[in-house]
């Protein structure tokens, strides 16, 4: 069956628009759940890196978070890499912030917060809102049992965060995902001198 | 209709399985297998795609000028592939979050344009939907198994849940890309070889 070159193009105009126009309106229609899973993302990630989700629904995310977390500023810096700095507030004191971090993994960007207690003293722990290494590998930086490990850890001006054991302190990397470890780490160590120690122990 | 739709099925899901007969789709196979729950959504997607994109293509067969056929064909498989991003984001997630880069890559996939030249261009709307679906469940079948071997000797679990009881050693290798090599080459070998005997069998 041979057609025409004005059929030809008619066709393939006809056929975009109305394709993409279905595309538009069915991003349209799902704009309102994909938003809504974002923010509690966000909230849950702020929470967790603060070590304050343990396991929440959903419904207590948003509560908890309304109440307990505030707008904060770090050495005098409100934003950092674009991203707010977070107070956690108890009885009207700030007791830990969470700090935005944007670096570069092996694939693409990396961003996340580190959860610091207020006196800079000790991490509270890690999340990673954004971040598009190869799943099941690089990818489980995502998980527990890797992000665990960084709560609690002392800091101090001068921190150099190293896997191994150092100062009695365990870091493990994620196996088979080099790469995306040693990312993790440059982006974490870069805050804490740039950012959470600016001008100290150099 | 000349084929009825029971072997439509059987030869998308064993004799003439996308992946190890066709050797189709096999970046995304050697990609996604290490867990089995991410296997599972891609091979979804992956069928959703496959059985809609060959449902529509198949619809407008009489209407697509033949020079442009493979435009349409991307443009179509595009959409559907886009829509099965914004599902899981909007309801799924963690699993959007999971899959990450790979389920905008299911476009890439050669098992969706490949039915689509080989099967809906040609054929009637409802078979060729048939098709494209379990040239999918084919697909998503052979990651399941792969996956399963994967997850068991690589994570001591399935789907996430600990199976190793006996607490052995878990084999670092399985987790990674080139276990997927060597497990669809002995899949691919025992269906090939089971293939050739039966050929003798038959005298043909």
């Amino acid at each position: 069956m041979k057609k025409g070159h004005v059929y030809t193009l008619v066709f393939m105009v006809v056929l975009s628009a109305a394709l993409t126009f279905t595309l538009a309106a069915s991003y349209e229609a799902f704009k309102p759940a994909i938003n809504q899973n974002k923010t509690l993302q966000e909230q849950r990630a702020v929470l967790y890196a603060l070590g304050l989700d343990e396991g929440l629904e959903d419904s207590e995310v948003t509560a908890l978070y309304e109440e307990t977390i505030r707008p904060g500023d770090l050495n005098g810096k409100s934003e950092i890499a674009g991203l707010p700095v977070l107070a956690q507030v108890a009885d009207g004191q700030e007791v830990a912030y969470a700090v935005p971090f944007n670096g570069a993994a092996l694939w693409g960007a990396l961003r996340g917060y580190l959860g610091v207690k207020a006196d800079l003293s000790e991490t509270t722990g890690v999340v990673f809102t954004y971040q598009n290494e190869t799943p099941g590998l690089g990818g489980r930086i995502d998980e527990d049992a890797y992000k665990a490990q960084f709560r609690g850890l002392a800091i101090a001006p001068g921190t150099q965060l190293r896997y191994g054991t150092q100062d009695g302190q365990t870091l493990d990397a994620v196996t088979g995902a080099t790469q995306t470890s040693a990312a993790v780490l440059r982006t974490l160590n870069h805050l804490l001198a740039e950012e959470i120690f600016p001008g100290e122990g150099k | 209709m000349s084929e009825k739709p029971r072997d439509i099925i059987k030869r998308n899901l064993f004799s003439e399985n996308q992946v190890l007969r066709g050797i189709l789709g096999i970046c995304s196979s050697l990609a996604v297998t290490n867990t089995m729950k991410n296997s599972l959504v891609m091979g979804l997607g992956l069928s959703f795609v496959t059985a809609l994109s060959s449902l529509t293509l198949s619809a407008m067969r009489n209407a697509i000028p033949h020079r442009v056929r493979m435009l349409v064909q991307t443009l179509v498989i595009a959409v559907y592939v886009i829509f099965v991003d914004l599902l899981l984001q909007a309801y799924l997630p963690d699993i959007s979050k999971q899959l990450g880069p790979y389920v905008g890559l299911i476009i890439t996939n050669c098992i969706i344009m490949g039915r689509a030249e080989a099967y809906a261009q040609k054929n009637p709307p409802v078979p060729s939907m048939l098709d494209g679906l379990f040239a999918g469940l084919g697909y998503t079948l052979v990651l399941m198994i792969i996956s399963l071997i994967r997850e068991v000797l690589g994570f001591g679990s399935i789907f996430g849940m600990n199976v190793n009881l006996i607490g052995f050693e878990t084999w670092t290798i399985m987790i990674m890309p080139p276990a997927a090599f060597f497990i669809i080459g002995g899949l691919i070998w025992w269906l090939s070889a089971r293939a050739a005997k039966k050929a003798a069998l038959t005298g043909e």
